[in-house]
């Protein structure tokens, strides 16, 4: 049946599809990004095979060892122009980017090499990948293993066997023995002996109270110096179970043989993790890449932020949003409250309400700008002059710290929470009031113990908005309390636990930092992707775990049918 | 279901019968109301009602829409004054002191004139919740005694068979019909005086109300109630005196039986026999 085009128009169905159609590209556009980040990000932790083979560049022959990062194509032009020779009726040639490693030999750790000059490709099973401490990946043949500087075992050749085997487990189980050790180490210097050093910084600025206070009776003082000389009896004794650990942790190297022909002699205690991607099967594969996806998750960064974990950020963002929406709750909440309930409505509620609107559109850096000036300067300084004296000229709350930028956070969000709160009280129905008050309740009565709950799924409603805006934020954050890395985390096991002062490490900034701080670029830019999707899903986590509240509280205050 | 309504019409001509017997000069008086005149804004709602609410007895107020009945009511409570515009004058009596006098405790004074709405207005908390309610409010903390006072309350309110078992229950999963009576339970867990009912039953189903009405009768042995309502065969069954109200006068007062069969004024015959409403 056909219909005509003016009926088809009436019949509101172009209206249809061109609503639909909307949907569908929001909808593409969403998972377009989450699928771009994901892929460009988790791809970055598969152990990629290594290749090695024959470049030929300026008439020069030299052995590429690498793993091929990307492939782009090339105009034969540009090619020319910058001096390379190019075949005649050649439009385009494939230029690929190699991850070659071995920053400390050859300078740079990626390679851009024309496609059809690398020749010879191949993927031996004993090329294999070391990560480090520092300097990056080395890649290279395993060529002798050392304790002590005496050779333990050798091997010379570069086929799988027996002996390299051998060579390769007994490697295996020293870095296994060094990262137990480093994992000591790791936990004396940041458990007993950070406390210690916060006992020693916390007895020099209550030596320095006294004495701003002018108190000469010496016995405090004494006290302090007692305490201090038991706390470094401590500290020595500690240090020279480090001392010992860290000798232990030294004593292994190992030599291998890199691409350039020259042997390069590694400390075991510098090694995270060593394996052959050549002769992984898919299911060692899975596994490196799952302890990779952990690492990435639960361990602090190296090297500048572009290797190791992104814990501490996740860890400053996390709580960073708990601690604003901690503020930012009872703040609108009672804001609100008078709004709607006590203020008498008129003009100058109307202009109040705009305002607080208006609030909420005002770029995030001016928040920013605010919270450094008043919360930073005004208010931590004057803190500062008041209760940390001792401390002075260095800052407490004189500078950016974790308070600050919740605060700041919270101030930025606050609308949202008095808009939400205002439109939940205004659908509790008359009627419920009116029984509350008629059993002899007073207004704040009914309000505390009927109205606030009953609209509690709707403020909820506000933090859920109140923290998607803030954790993605992170202008603000740049000004007051944010940095590139934090030595401890902000909740620690030092009284007092919280350290509101503390400077802390977000997400948000991480992603900035890597991706434009970074002194190198391309090993960061798929840390980039990885962090900028775990920002989405601690961001979507935080969400979930606020809806899941509000859903039962509206279960538990399920509005009655009016 | 039908032997049901049987029996509850013999009750009915059993409440009719002892109306016989009333006269208003024999009463107690609990509620006194004088040249009481409220407006909202610049409109005259009530001008100027003069009558008495007996004590342990239900007085109905009649009247087609709008004519101020509820309005009335709810002064009993001072629940206008949650109304901005509202603006009252004149006296209304309670035991003697005006309630609109300016020592008043409102919530003191809501205490004691409990008032239960058209539509059921549960909390959205549990049955025994909503009953201790008022107890906490007023600051009752002894659990044995709370206790005590919900179930002597839901067995006032003809309610405890039914939820006895789930007491700790959201209030807000039962039949429109219970939650009324929850909320009359509700009301007099406080021991009030006086009891309003602004048309308790208005939303309800048949059955649920015959329940409410049969409620109001054993409740006034204890409570001087006074109840709104549209349906004149309701105000003919469970009242004892009857109030006539149109456009905010109050038209004629007197026994039910008499009002009913009766009536005084021309305005009164023309509304129960259906002529305007």
């Amino acid at each position: 049946m056909r219909i005509s085009f003016s009926e088809w128009t009436r019949s509101g169905s172009p209206w249809v599809w061109l609503n639909a159609g909307a949907v569908a590209i929001s909808v593409i556009m969403v998972i377009g990004l989450l699928g771009l980040i994901a892929v460009r990000g988790l791809g970055h932790f598969w152990p990629a095979d290594v290749l090695q083979a024959t470049y030929s560049h300026a008439g020069q022959e030299s052995v590429l060892v690498g793993e091929l990062v990307e492939s782009e194509m090339v105009p034969a032009a540009q090619l020319r122009d910058s001096g390379i020779e190019v075949p005649e009726g050649v439009d385009h040639m494939q230029r690929d980017l190699f991850k070659v490693g071995n920053r400390d030999v050859t300078g740079a750790d990626f390679v851009w090499a024309i496609d059809d000059h690398v020749t010879a490709r191949s993927y031996p099973e004993t090329l294999f990948v070391a990560e480090r401490e520092e300097w990056g990946n080395l890649y290279g043949y395993l060529r002798s293993i050392k304790q002590n500087g005496e050779l333990v075992g050798q091997y010379d050749g570069y086929d799988a066997g027996p002996e390299a085997a051998a060579l390769w487990d007994e490697l295996q189980r020293r870095i296994e023995r060094a990262r137990d050790l480093h994992a000591q180490i790791e936990s004396i210097q940041k458990g007993e002996i950070g406390a210690i050093n916060y006992e020693i910084e916390r007895l020099r600025l209550k030596e320095r109270s006294l004495e701003l206070k002018n108190v000469s009776d010496p016995a405090p003082y004494a006290d302090i110096e007692a305490r201090r000389a038991e706390l470094n009896t401590e500290y020595e004794a500690l240090q020279g179970e480090l001392l010992e650990l860290n000798q232990a942790m030294n004593r292994d190297s190992f030599t291998a043989e890199v691409a350039n022909g020259s042997t390069v002699e590694v400390q075991l205690s510098k090694v995270v993790r060593a394996f052959q991607p050549n002769a992984m099967g898919l299911f060692d594969k899975i596994g490196h890449y799952m302890a990779k996806i952990w690492e990435f998750v639960a361990d602090d960064p190296r090297e500048a932020n572009t290797e190791g974990g992104i814990f501490p950020a996740i860890y400053g963002t996390v709580l960073m949003v708990i601690l604003m929406s901690v503020m930012v709750t009872p703040f609108g909440v009672v804001a609100a409250v008078y709004l709607r309930e006590y203020a008498k409505q008129g003009f100058l509620t109307r202009v109040i309400r705009i305002a607080v609107n208006n609030l909420a559109g005002v770029p995030s850096i001016v928040y920013g700008v605010f919270g450094l000036g008043f919360f930073v300067y005004f208010l931590g300084g004057h803190i500062d002059d008041l209760f940390f004296p001792e401390a002075k000229p260095s800052p407490t709350f004189g500078t950016g710290g974790l308070m600050w930028a919740s605060l700041t956070l919270a101030l930025l969000t606050v609308p949202v929470v008095i808009v939400a709160t205002e439109e939940g009280l205004s659908r509790i129905p008359r009627a419920v009031r009116e029984g509350s008050l008629a059993l002899g309740a007073t207004k704040a009565e009914t309000l505390w113990k009927v109205v606030l709950p009953m609209a509690s799924p709707a403020i909820m409603t506000g933090v859920i908005l109140a923290i998607a805006r803030a954790a993605g934020e992170v202008a603000p954050l740049m000004l007051v309390g944010v940095v590139k890395l934090a030595p401890s985390l902000p909740l620690d096991m030092n009284y007092p636990y919280l350290h509101l002062d503390q400077k802390f490490m977000h997400l948000g900034f991480h992603i900035y930092d890597v991706g434009f701080q970074s002194p190198n670029v391309e090993a960061a830019r798929p840390l980039v992707y990885a962090t900028a999707l775990l920002l989405v899903v601690v961001i979507a986590l935080l969400n979930f775990s606020a809806i899941a509240i509000r859903n039962h509280l509206r279960e538990k205050y399920k509005a009655l049918e009016m | 279901m039908t032997t049901d309504i049987k029996t509850h019409a013999i009750d009915i001509s059993a409440m009719q019968r002892d109306q016989r017997e009333l006269r208003l000069e024999d009463e107690e008086i609990t509620l006194q109301v004088k040249d009481l005149r409220l407006s909202y804004g610049e409109k005259e709602a009530l001008h100027g009602i003069d009558m008495l609410i007996p004590k342990n007895r239900v007085t109905a107020f009649i009247g087609p829409s709008g004519c101020g009945k509820s309005t009335l009511l709810r002064c009993f409570n001072r629940m206008n004054d949650l109304v901005d515009s509202c603006h009252i004058t004149g006296e209304i009596l309670l035991d003697g002191d005006n309630i609109y006098g300016r020592a008043v405790d409102v919530a003191e004074l809501r205490r004691r004139v409990g008032m239960v709405f058209q539509k059921p207005n549960p909390f959205p908390k549990s049955i025994y919740e909503n009953v201790a309610y008022g107890l906490r409010i007023q600051g009752v903390k002894k659990k044995r005694l709370i206790d005590e006072t919900v179930e002597w309350a839901l067995r006032s309110a003809a309610l405890w068979d039914e939820v006895k078992d789930r007491l700790h229950e959201s209030a807000l999963g039962m039949s429109g019909g219970q939650q009324q009576r929850l909320v009359i339970a509700r009301t007099i867990a406080v021991k009030p005086e006086v009891l309003l009912l602004d048309e308790p039953a208005s939303a309800l189903d048949p059955i649920s109300t015959l329940k409410i009405e049969e409620l109001i009768h054993e409740l006034k042995k204890d409570f001087t109630i006074a109840i709104v309502t549209h349906n004149m065969q309701q105000a003919a069954r469970v009242s004892d005196y009857t109030a006539f109200m149109y456009m905010g006068d109050l038209i004629e007062f007197g026994v039910t039986d008499t009002l009913f069969t009766n009536p005084v004024k021309k305005q009164t015959e023309d509304y129960i026999t259906g002529r305007y409403g």
